[in-house]
């Protein structure tokens, strides 16, 4: 009640006020400082009425509670710091790395931002290495994200089905997601070796290759995917997991009831409800794979993957570090955060929309 | 009870900001420290031998610049990695950041220009050392750059060599000192394929880096000395170009291991220890392998001829410091970069490094044979060429381009065509 009382008096009180300068004068900060030095008893009253809630606060503070909610800043010492240093090194980074990509910047002598222009993104367009990086880059998020999906729900369900040793499979299905990507590209390069890999050599037993894996270019993106896949699927088994236990058994018991056969069930029933899971599984994987620069630099030790795995992270550090071409690495890196931002924009849309945000 | 002994959230909120608050002030004063390096003090490089010989190389150096010099205070950091490039990297952000380091290890010539208008002048340390006059034509010139010295070098590889394993060249009855040519390398790379059932050459090209490396001593050897400069001064004979990459792609195409992309110099060069290959292109770094293997000896176990129709050339390499201008220490990078040019560290480092002294007067006893032969070769030699995969013939740009055109038109399948083109168009100015 007296919450309310308070609250309704800062309203008068600055409608009073709003009147009295004239309606061209400077608002914001201004406005409450003038307020404050001007009648300091109406605030002191203001303090008294709130049982001493708001103690030292002026009219600026009260603004802004008003606009933002009560505890606006009361609660800024503990939201405010983190906020602005994510503010400053990732969006400001962000910003900076922009302006850097209209730049001519190259070498060491400092870039001249008096010349700003879009002159790195048209290279970028013409260039056809980037174009190819940018395909290679999609196509290894898009294939590897659904793969890994699939992948991970097949061994969930079946992990789900009630059988023997369900721990120790689902840790050893869990347990290349613990491995760093430098280890897991060695033991990948040496499994693809076209003479003594071991993948050749199970093959080969069935009669099919040798095939050089990292040798052949149409080939090697989907060795790199497949690699990925290995040490990913099982991440989205254990997210699917989670999802599966969630769903309460009368769900399959109605579906058997009602006579629908266990692939019926799956696909009607249970799959539905693992909408949630499927999306955040799915962002975490995407982002992954645009990361998949840690492999590839594992997998040949150095900024060139094998000709036809090459992504735009790779392309960028290429740039950047072997040429020193810094504007032209940041166009590819905005190309790079532009790619990311369309996967991650509609799914904070969607939790958005969820109410979850 | 548990009251007492609990931790409330507001006190982990006050240590957590304690804790931050005394990481910035912190960070506050490492940055403060920066700038108050003065003159003479210690000497931070930086460098990339951090495996094999080039770690014992390095501590060598350490050993003897501590021993000549002990007054002046040595930080030696080496970062490894993907070759040179997490050094390079490393270097790169610190030279943005306007915190170079006091010299850093890379390679003279034309790729001194990735660093335009951060490295000062110390033709006057030249000039007073006598290094001028003590070192090789070559690299007093390559250590020019816009008419002022920029570094010092340290030690010289050889890149146009070819080494072979002796037994299984035996075993196919190819006699390597007859080589002179490509095309007779070619048909003893044929004899070796019918003769036994060994690899003929090795070949690590997981990195693009060592095809570039053979097209440029398959050029050198294929179009003589001239052409090979003309290619590197950017004014390629397109013809000179083609043939040196159709003798290429028959070497890829028909004598390399199956297994070449997916491994890189090291597993490579272990197919000529193992007796499973009979030739490899390298610089003479990969012979440092073969040193620190067990019973395997120069001359014995594996043999060295120049790359066929290169004799009596020597391809230059140059292992070099380099001098930042706004230097964190300049007067004790100048004692660091007198003593690199000078005869003790070129032989404590050389000699496990299995390179040569850059100077002309250096006494090569404690050399093994293998390198005193080298530095022979390297004396007698009639013409020095700059490599172009190593800095001294070409920029790191050009050198991006090749690369890049290796990658994606001569990785297999091998398209001459578009290779020669790539690279005629890479380096023509």
């Amino acid at each position: 009640m007296r919450d309310i009382l308070s609250s309704v008096r800062q309203r008068l009180r600055r409608v009073a006020r709003a009147t009295r300068t004239s309606g061209d004068a400077g608002h914001g900060g201004e406005d409450g400082t003038e307020a404050n030095g001007d009648d300091p008893a109406l605030d002191d009253g203001a303090v008294v009425t709130d049982g001493g809630t708001t103690a030292g606060s002026d009219g600026f503070v009260d603004r802004l509670n008003d606009r933002f909610g009560d505890d606006f800043t009361e609660s800024a010492p503990f939201w405010l710091p983190p906020f602005l240093l994510v503010g400053l090194f990732v969006y400001g980074a962000i910003a900076w790395n922009f302006v850097i990509s209209l730049t001519d910047y190259q070498g060491f002598i400092g870039p001249d931002y008096s010349d700003l222009d879009f002159e790195m993104y048209v290279r970028a367009i013409n260039d056809s290495a980037v174009i190819d990086a940018t395909v290679n880059t999609f196509l290894l998020v898009v294939a590897f994200t659904a793969v890994a999906l699939g992948f991970g729900l097949l061994l969930a369900i079946l992990i789900d089905r009630n059988i023997r040793f369900e721990n120790t499979f689902r840790t050893i299905y869990l347990l290349p997601m613990s491995l760093s990507f430098v280890v897991t590209a060695q033991f990948w390069l040496w499994m693809y070796n076209y003479n003594n890999g071991v993948v050749n050599i199970v093959l080969g037993t069935v009669g099919i290759g040798p095939i050089s894996w990292i040798g052949n270019s149409s080939i090697v993106l989907w060795a790199v995917v497949f690699a990925l896949v290995w040490q990913f699927s099982g991440y989205t088994m254990v997210v699917y997991l989670a999802g599966l236990r969630a769903i309460p058994t009368e769900h399959y018991e109605a579906a058997r009831v009602d006579g629908a056969s266990t692939l019926k069930m799956y696909w009607r029933v249970i799959l539905p409800q693992l909408k949630g899971s499927t999306i955040s599984a799915a962002i975490v994987l995407m982002v992954f794979a645009l990361k998949a620069f840690d492999f590839l630099y594992s997998l040949v030790s150095g900024y060139r993957p094998p000709n036809g795995a090459d992504i735009l992270a790779t392309k960028m550090v290429r740039e950047a570090y072997s040429t020193n071409n810094w504007a032209y690495a940041s166009a590819i890196a905005i190309i790079l955060f532009l790619m990311a931002l369309s996967i991650i924009g509609p799914y904070l849309y969607y939790e958005y929309k969820q109410g979850n945000l | 009870m548990m009251k007492d002994t609990e931790l409330n959230r507001r006190d982990v909120l006050k240590s957590a900001g304690a804790l931050g608050a005394a990481g910035m002030a912190g960070l506050a004063g490492c940055s403060g420290m920066g700038g108050g390096g003065g003159g003479g003090g210690p000497v931070e490089v930086l460098h990339g031998w951090t495996g094999g010989d080039g770690a014992t190389a390095a501590e060598a150096l350490e050993e003897a610049f501590n021993e000549e010099y002990p007054d002046t205070e040595l930080d030696m950091n080496p970062i490894g990695g993907g070759g040179n490039q997490n050094l390079d990297a490393v270097v790169a952000n610190r030279l943005q950041n306007d915190n170079p380091p006091s010299s850093f290890a890379n390679w003279p010539g034309p790729n001194l220009a990735r660093y335009e208008g951060v490295l000062g002048d110390i033709s006057d340390l030249w000039e007073e050392t006598g290094f001028t006059d003590s070192h090789v034509q070559e690299a007093v010139d390559l250590h020019q750059y816009n008419g002022a010295f920029r570094a010092v070098p340290l030690g010289s590889h050889r890149l146009n060599c070819l080494f072979y394993n002796t037994s299984v060249v035996e075993e196919a009855g190819v006699d390597p000192d007859s080589l002179n040519s490509v095309s007779a390398l070619v048909d003893a790379l044929e004899t070796v394929a019918s003769e036994t059932d060994k690899i003929p050459m090795t070949h690590g090209a997981s990195g693009t880096w060592t095809t570039t490396q053979l097209f440029g001593v398959t050029l050198l050897g294929s179009a003589g000395y001239d052409e090979y400069m003309n290619f590197v001064e950017g004014n390629p004979s397109e013809d000179a170009v083609r043939s040196a990459f159709e003798s290429l792609a028959t070497i890829l195409e028909n004598y390399i291991n199956d297994d070449a992309a997916s491994i890189g110099l090291t597993e490579s060069n272990q197919n000529i220890i193992e007796g499973e290959a009979a030739f490899i292109h390298q610089g003479n770094w990969a012979a440092g392998a073969y040193r620190n293997a067990e019973d395997f000896e120069y001359g014995e176990d594996w043999g060295f001829k120049t790359f066929p129709g290169t004799e009596g050339m020597y391809t230059l390499h140059f292992d070099s410091f380099l001098y930042p201008s706004n230097n964190p220490s300049p007067e004790s990078t100048r004692t660091w970069l007198e003593f690199v040019g000078g005869e003790a560290a070129q032989v404590a480092f050389n000699q496990y490094k299995g390179s040569i002294p850059t100077r002309t007067d250096v006494d090569m006893s404690e050399f093994g044979p293998y390198l005193q032969e080298t530095a022979e070769d390297f004396a007698d030699a009639d013409e020095r060429p700059p490599n172009i995969q190593h800095g001294l013939g070409i920029t790191a740009d050009q050198r991006s381009s090749l690369n890049d055109v290796i990658s994606s038109e001569f990785s297999g399948p091998y398209n001459v065509d578009a290779a020669t083109q790539g690279f005629v168009d890479a380096v023509s100015n």
